[in-house]
């Protein structure tokens, strides 16, 4: 059952190639990014620098307002994550364990809110925003975030929880265990990779994000795409800035994901019924 | 069970809900952006309006076939990727990590990216197809600028975003089936084929519907990468709805027509989600 040598060496050239093709356009920005400004828009262009400079990431320095829109990123993503996880986990286990007519119509519900074009909820949300006092503010823009993550985080996680075999949670309620018990001593724990991933995916939806942040964070509270966008259109596309600003504001996600790498992998190939 | 449900139900409900209720009402009303609370009851006259205008009709099939190319590319490529890396097991770790970068950019930062590598003289991309001997002259294909291929050059950074996201799913999905159904499988005789086909596949039914399902609608209402690369443009080749409804709504002020066309843009999508849902993930559920 062993794949022989020559079959696992085409295996890791096929998919180290699908790799470079993929990462090629990230090494571009990066590379970019540390040529001289003036070299981005070199004829003919060249992939590697042809002199390695700095000078891009040093103009950033000179965009106070850029380093407050990272805090505010790192803020409001780590509040919409908070907010996902809390009100997703036991949802989604609901919808995977009970299929009740219930269910079935908050399923259409949340899939329903997957389906509405941001921009048409954005201006009433606003508005709604408004009168609660939550305009420009760090809780206001991350409740908008959640909006968009809550159904995904459902989806993803009713998905991963309809792995787990009914007979664990059996288990559990003939020794005694209650639904909540058995919610957090035996699905939370086994859907932990599950969770991680959805995690990692809410945390980015909501870095990410731009039409709501744009429409909620007038000045106190902006965000860094936000802050990158502006970039262009205030001083014309300044390519070398944009490259050095794009690697600066992907590297704390980068860390991030890569720490949570390890969950994912670890969660999702332990499952209970090898454990 | 209601009690697992009420948090998210009541958050929807306040955020969701009532913004969608009152996106409802707009578009019965001719409402001004500048004066929300003062609308003027007009009936359907918003949806004649909308299902009229040849402009609405040509963001519709726009917005099909951006949807239909960004998916089938996502999907093919993430599967073969899943595949792959579930091939090569615990080792493809790294690669698998390395190939996950594209979904750690902003898509804002995607557009940006694409548009800086599509530029007709100079761009990456031209410039690397001259190399290759694709294309005689940097400046043969204008990306961004040809009305018959913008569309699917604006679908380049949501597929290289995107292909991670639906690889590494369908990866996790496919490192959750259990080793010894495979193995049973192997020890009757099945070939990887059959075992692919008639194995894995029907397990990660649900998975596959999940990711078809979100991304399908993501990539149906894309708005920043393709309003960063052209803003709709050239001539409105790229405008697919949700740019045609937040130029009305935003730059034109047409609060109430721009509801109508949101309210039928979801209606139909939830008409197309609701036909693929049923026809993966029901006939899945029904066979077992």
């Amino acid at each position: 059952m062993k794949a022989s040598l020559a079959e696992r060496a085409t295996l890791f050239a096929l998919v180290t190639l699908i790799v470079v093709v993929y990462v090629f356009p990230y090494a571009f920005l990066v590379s970019t990014s540390l040529k001289p400004p003036a070299d981005a828009l070199a004829i003919p262009p060249t992939i590697l620098p042809q002199r390695i400079s700095l000078e891009n990431y040093s103009n950033i320095a000179t965009f106070p307002s850029v380093r407050q829109s990272f805090a505010n990123s790192l803020t409001i993503a780590l509040l919409s994550t908070l907010i996902t996880i809390s009100l997703s986990v036991p949802a989604a286990y609901a919808v995977a364990r009970f299929a009740s007519m219930a269910g079935k119509i908050f399923l259409i519900a949340v899939l329903i809110t997957r389906l509405i074009p941001p921009v048409s909820v954005g201006i009433p949300l606003f508005a709604i925003m408004r009168s609660l006092g939550l305009t420009d503010t760090h809780i206001g823009v991350a409740l908008a975030h959640s909006t968009i993550s809550v159904p995904l985080a459902i989806w993803l996680l009713a998905s991963f929880m309809e792995g787990i075999p009914h007979e664990l949670e059996e288990a559990a309620r003939v020794d005694g265990c209650s639904r909540f018990g058995a919610l957090f001593r035996i699905i939370i724990p086994v859907a932990a990779g599950g969770i991680a991933v959805t995690s990692v995916f809410v945390f980015l939806a909501s870095w990410n994000e731009f039409l709501f942040a744009l429409l909620l964070s007038s000045t106190s509270v902006k965000t860094a795409p936000i802050a990158i966008a502006e970039f262009r259109t205030q001083y014309g596309i300044q390519w070398g800035t944009m490259t050095s600003l794009s690697v600066v504001f992907s590297f704390p996600v980068i860390i991030f994901s890569l720490l949570m790498q390890k969950r994912i992998v670890a969660g999702m190939t332990m499952g209970a019924v090898k454990g | 069970m209601a009690i697992l449900i009420l948090p998210a139900g009541l958050f929807l409900t306040a955020f969701v809900a009532y913004p969608l209720f009152l996106l409802l009402r707009d578009s019965f009303f001719e409402v001004s952006i500048y004066a929300p609370t003062e609308g003027l009851f007009v009936g359907l006259d918003n949806y004649v309006k909308a299902l009229t205008s040849s402009r609405v009709l040509e963001s519709a099939q726009r917005t099909l076939t951006y949807t239909l190319i960004a998916l089938s590319a996502e999907f093919a490529l993430g599967f073969g990727a899943a595949l792959l890396f579930n091939a090569m097991g615990k080792r493809s770790e790294l690669l698998r990590t390395i190939f996950a970068f594209p979904l750690m950019i902003p898509p804002i930062v995607a557009g940006l990216l694409w548009r800086f590598m599509l530029i007709d003289n100079i761009g990456i991309v031209n410039h690397l197809l001259e190399t290759f001997g694709v294309i005689a002259d940097s400046s043969d294909i204008s990306w961004l600028g040809d009305r018959d291929l913008v569309l699917f050059s604006v679908a380049l950074p949501n597929i290289w975003l995107t292909t991670s996201f639906v690889a590494l799913v369908l990866y996790t999905g496919l490192q959750n089936i259990p080793a010894e159904l495979i193995e049973a499988a192997k020890i009757d005789g099945a070939s990887a084929w059959q075992r692919f086909w008639r194995v894995s596949l029907p397990l990660l039914r649900p998975v596959i519907a999940v990711v078809l399902i979100i991304r399908g609608i993501d990539a149906a209402r894309a708005f920043d990468m393709i309003w960063i690369q052209t803003e709709g443009g050239p001539r409105f080749a790229s405008e697919i709805l949700s740019i045609h409804i937040y130029r009305n709504m935003i730059r034109y002020g047409n609060v109430g027509e721009a509801s109508a066309i949101a309210t039928l843009f979801m209606f139909s999508m939830v008409i197309i989600s609701a036909i693929v849902f049923f026809l993966i993930w029901g006939r899945g559920t029904s066979q077992s």
